[in-house]
């Protein structure tokens, strides 16, 4: 008969659920608080704040643009289709900004060219001008009547000696892309291809709103009507990205999902012969209501990936009411109640191992591995109290009816590992045999770690990106500099410092172009210098004959010298305000605690080796590899992650022995450290690499470990009645985390692989923790 | 006499039909090789006098343009649909660095020249006015980038073309005299040399 306690259980649990209810309804208030931001999931940057902003000014664009090429073999046709494209993207309203035409508005630029003649004025033609100021008219003379050189935005009276000329020429991009004066479009020609740019970015970020669905729908739409006309369609870009991840994540976890529970709801019927027995699911579904509502009231979100890796949590959290319901193995009586006080040790033991085990996870700095912690934490703690306090209630009456068949597997797998156990020989060989294997397979592990195992876009995606990269020579890298000085000259004397190692990077063809605030402006000292030299020249006739020769008055020259002698000098701010110097702004990090700072960005990059050489090269240089120092940190985590496995299994064995004693404490603890070595050896020998991940499947699976050996070892209601308790488990587990090891995202795989193979050698392990080698018969029967 | 009189009523609906620029396109690439001076006037509103220069000129269908500049001093120029390069102190051609816009300004330039009209209709509105003797070409640029730039092309000619002018936006204005044009069937050696990549 339940206690008076028993009768107020339920009610107390009920109470809470509605609570946890209201608290999750009120989160939604606003929608689903799910996000499949990726980079929200990888740890923070490290370094100072400067460096943080430079990675966030890096990023925000990736998240946000959209890059897509129209190519046809008519220049007119794929202009045409690449605008209507434009006015499709643009009419959607999905999109902040949609840019097909470049056209500059010639009179701004004009007005910048003039005002930046000196401040922007490239190193060589200064040179040239203040050194040698004759030769430098020559050569302009000449141009001047040549009809295939004078044609420039300014006009030849306006800028006699040809400054706003040569900055023009430096500031235009060289490479593929080239400017059409005709349609105002960007074009790259490839493959006997035209192929025009449009360019987008979305309203906030790609990761966190419903629109790249939809830019997905609209550019898939786009790209089977314009293949109808022979017009090809590439697109890349945060947003397309986003989409391919979420469409992903949601279809591998409904269908993981799906899988996991239709299995273990076949397992249950199978085994226990009750409708009512899948009430199991209860704390199933409780479990991942408490782990969700946890997940957002800590983050204020819960992450995709999260609930992916947490809907595997039902395999273990079933585990709960299993080892109950198994009892009936065992019980020819079977009552809830009863039978709940009997089991209660070990699930509370069992839980509080597991807890130990996952809380492990919020100590490392990955956000990802955080959230899961927190959900699993929350999610095991609310199966346990539903399994505790309400499951008894709803089986107050029914039983579940017990296969004998199972009894008998149960019997002969305990008397084979009898037999084993009874023959020292075969069991030497045996386990000399998983030795070697074990030794064999975990020598052979590969240790790796590598951001892309995280994701997984689909190849077409990524033979898009390769091709657009092809085309247009847009090839970004993840590594760029951070140049920071006291003050804004002498950070752009660095910055030219800083591109001079570049160019000769460039010249190996290490790195097939850079952005650089020093290709833009020097410094105002410079400048001052500039026009002082220039006011000189104004006074002298001389190195100005050549101009007298084809006609131009040398005293234009002269008063053209005085004007350009009394510009007022640019600050970066005022040469960044001019249209021209868009491509740069991004650079620019302004003035920070005291210190003026900007980036410089790379493209088309070898190798990252002579990076870190350049960088040292110059003071107040850094370089930044977001991916690189993700991989370290990968790897460092993964260090971490070993101490914290220790660190778990000595606060097991502190709770275990302190409940348990120390001679169950050996026993128990033998089961995972042996399940984990051969984990460890089957991965090698199966030629999969040990990740951070699988690191932490390792941790799951000592929980797992421990859980079945303190079951075996409590042994209520018999041993074979505990062993099918731990088969049935063991079944539902596999069916979760086993089906996780088909996702196509490698990390996830990596993870299910790692828990599914651990799950098998507890499984096998567990029973042997009972059994002596005397020939006593198994104790505990009922 | 009698029948010349018919022969010449039955020819008069050819010569009256418009002369349209289908039939330019051909006249003008009935001359592979066509050799003259050139006179460019440079007007600019700033200066009383204009910025002349002399010199002579090789055009050879599909092959380009040789600009040999006599005065005020000598420069030789290749023009070829790959660009425009320049021939230094020994006498190599050197390709001067391509930017943006320069090789479709070549392009027109030689479309202008070999009468590619249609060519330059990407760019251009194009009206033609007179006949196939003396006719004027006037072009109006069509996007409005280049109309920042110049308001017309105006290109007069007969067998070949004898006069390009080039009217900017701000006033300024460009005049190309192409005088003596003689059609040619063949390139000197010289020529050919020059040519050769």
């Amino acid at each position: 008969m339940p206690t008076h306690l028993e009768r107020w259980l339920p009610r107390l649990f009920q109470l809470s659920l509605v609570l946890v209810l209201a608290l999750g309804a009120w989160q939604c208030r606003h929608g689903w608080p799910v996000s499949t931001d990726l980079l929200e999931l990888l740890p923070h940057a490290q370094g100072d704040s400067l460096q943080r902003r430079a990675q966030a000014r890096i990023q925000e664009p990736m998240a946000r643009q959209l890059i897509a090429l129209v190519g046809a073999r008519e220049r007119e046709l794929a202009v045409g289709q690449a605008k209507a494209l434009g006015e499709r993207m643009r009419a959607s309203g999905l999109f902040e900004r949609v840019q097909t035409d470049y056209s500059p508005d010639l009179s701004t630029v004009r007005a910048a060219l003039l005002a930046g003649r000196i401040a922007m004025l490239p190193a060589a033609e200064r040179r040239l001008l203040e050194t040698a100021p004759a030769v430098y008219a020559a050569r302009r003379a000449r141009e001047a009547v040549d009809p295939f050189s004078s044609v420039g935005l300014v006009p030849l009276d306006q800028d006699w000696l040809g400054l706003a000329r040569k900055i023009e020429a430096a500031l235009r991009p060289g490479g593929k892309v080239q400017y059409d004066m005709a349609s105002g479009t960007l074009q790259a020609e490839e493959d006997g291809r035209i192929w025009v740019l449009v360019r987008a970015e979305i309203h906030g970020d790609a990761f966190d709103s419903r629109s790249p669905q939809r830019i997905a729908n609209l550019l898939l739409q786009a790209d089977q009507e314009l293949s109808r006309q022979q017009t090809r369609l590439l697109a890349a870009g945060g947003p397309i990205y986003a989409d391919a991840g979420r469409r992903q994540a949601a279809s591998e976890s409904s269908l993981i999902g799906a899988g996991s529970i239709l299995g273990i709801v076949l397992v249950i019927l199978f085994v226990l012969r009750r409708w009512q027995a899948l009430l199991a699911f209860a704390p199933v579904a409780i479990g991942l209501l408490f782990g969700s509502v946890a997940c957002v009231a800590v983050f204020g979100h819960v992450h995709m990936l999260t609930l992916v890796v947490g809907i595997s949590l039902i395999g273990f959290v079933v585990d709960f009411p299993m080892h109950w319901l198994g009892k009936s193995y065992g019980i020819a009586d079977w009552q809830a109640w009863p039978v709940m006080r009997r089991v209660l040790p070990g699930l509370s033991i069992s839980l509080a191992t597991s807890l130990v085990g996952y809380l492990a996870l919020a100590f490392t700095p990955f956000p990802a591995l955080t959230q899961v912690a927190v959900f699993s934490t929350a999610g095991l703690l609310g199966a346990y109290a539903c399994t505790v306090c309400q499951m008894p209630a709803w089986f107050s009456r029914g039983q579940p009816r017990p296969r004998p068949g199972l009894i008998r597997v149960a019997q002969v797998w305990l008397a084979v590992t009898q037999t084993l156990r009874d023959k020292p020989k075969w069991l030497a060989t045996t386990c000399l045999a998983a030795g070697l294997l074990c030794v064999a397979g975990i020598a052979r592990l590969d240790l790796r770690d590598d951001l892309r195992q995280w994701l997984s876009l689909p190849t077409s995606l990524l033979q898009q990106a390769r091709q657009i990269g092809e085309i247009t020579g847009f090839m970004p890298t993840s590594q760029f500099f951070l140049v920071r000085a006291q003050d804004d000259d002498t950070l752009l004397r660095r910055l030219a410092q800083l591109s001079t190692s570049l160019d000769q990077l460039k010249a190996r063809q290490g790195v097939s172009s850079y952005l650089s605030l020093s290709q833009l402006a020097v410094p105002m000292a410079e400048q001052r210098h500039t026009q002082q030299r220039l006011a000189e020249l104004a006074t002298q006739d001389e190195p100005w004959q050549s101009f007298a020769q084809v006609g131009i008055p040398v005293a234009a020259i002269q008063a053209e010298l005085s004007t350009l002698a009394s510009l007022p000098p640019l600050s970066i701010d005022a040469v960044l305000a001019g249209p021209e110097a868009e491509p740069w702004r991004g650079l620019w990090l302004g003035h920070h605690e005291g210190q003026s700072a900007s980036l410089v960005t790379l493209q088309g990059l070898r190798s990252t080796e002579p990076l870190a050489g350049i960088a040292a090269a110059t003071a107040g240089v850094s370089l930044v590899d977001q991916n690189g120092d993700l991989n370290r940190m990968f790897t460092t985590t993964r260090v971490e992650a070993a101490l914290l496995k220790l660190g778990s299994y000595i606060l097991a064995a502190l709770l275990l022995w302190a409940t348990l004693g120390r001679h169950a404490t050996w026993r128990i603890l033998t089961v995972p450290l042996a399940a984990t070595a051969c984990t460890l050896g089957a991965l090698g020998l199966l030629g999969q690499p040990l990740t951070l991940f699988s690191l932490f499947g390792l941790l799951l699976v000592s929980a797992i470990g421990v859980d079945y050996a303190i079951f075996m070892h409590e042994h209520v209601a018999g041993l074979q009645a505990s062993l099918v308790g731990i088969m049935l488990a063991a079944a539902c587990t596999l069916l979760s985390f086993g089906l996780l090891s088909f996702s196509s995202t490698p990390a996830i795989a990596n993870f299910g692989l790692t828990v599914a193979l651990g799950t098998v050698f507890c499984l096998c392990m567990a029973p042997w923790i009972t059994l002596s080698p005397t020939r006593n018969p198994p104790h505990g029967s009922p | 006499m009698k029948k010349l009189i018919c022969l010449a009523l039955l020819l008069l609906p050819c010569l009256a039909h418009a002369f349209g620029l289908d039939e330019l396109q051909t006249q003008l690439r009935a001359t592979p090789i066509v050799r003259g001076h050139f006179v460019q006037q440079k007007f600019l509103r700033s200066l009383p006098q204009p910025l002349t220069s002399r010199g002579d000129f090789t055009l050879s269908q599909g092959q380009g343009l040789l600009w040999l500049l006599r005065s005020p001093f000598t420069q030789e120029l290749r023009i070829t649909p790959q660009g425009i390069a320049k021939r230094d102190e020994l006498g190599h051609w050197q390709a001067l660095p391509r930017q943006v816009g320069t090789g479709r300004e070549t392009r027109i330039f030689l479309a202008v020249l070999a009468g590619d009209t249609h060519g330059l209709q990407e760019n251009f509105d194009i009206a033609l006015a007179g006949e196939a003797s003396a006719w004027t070409m006037t072009m109006t640029p069509n996007s409005a980038l280049l109309r920042q730039i110049f308001n017309a092309i105006v290109i007069q000619g007969g067998a070949l073309v004898d006069r390009i002018e080039l009217r900017e936006t701000q006033g300024d204005r460009t005049v190309l005299e192409l005088t003596d044009a003689q059609a040619a069937s063949q390139l000197t050696i010289e020529e050919t040399r020059a040519y050769a990549p």
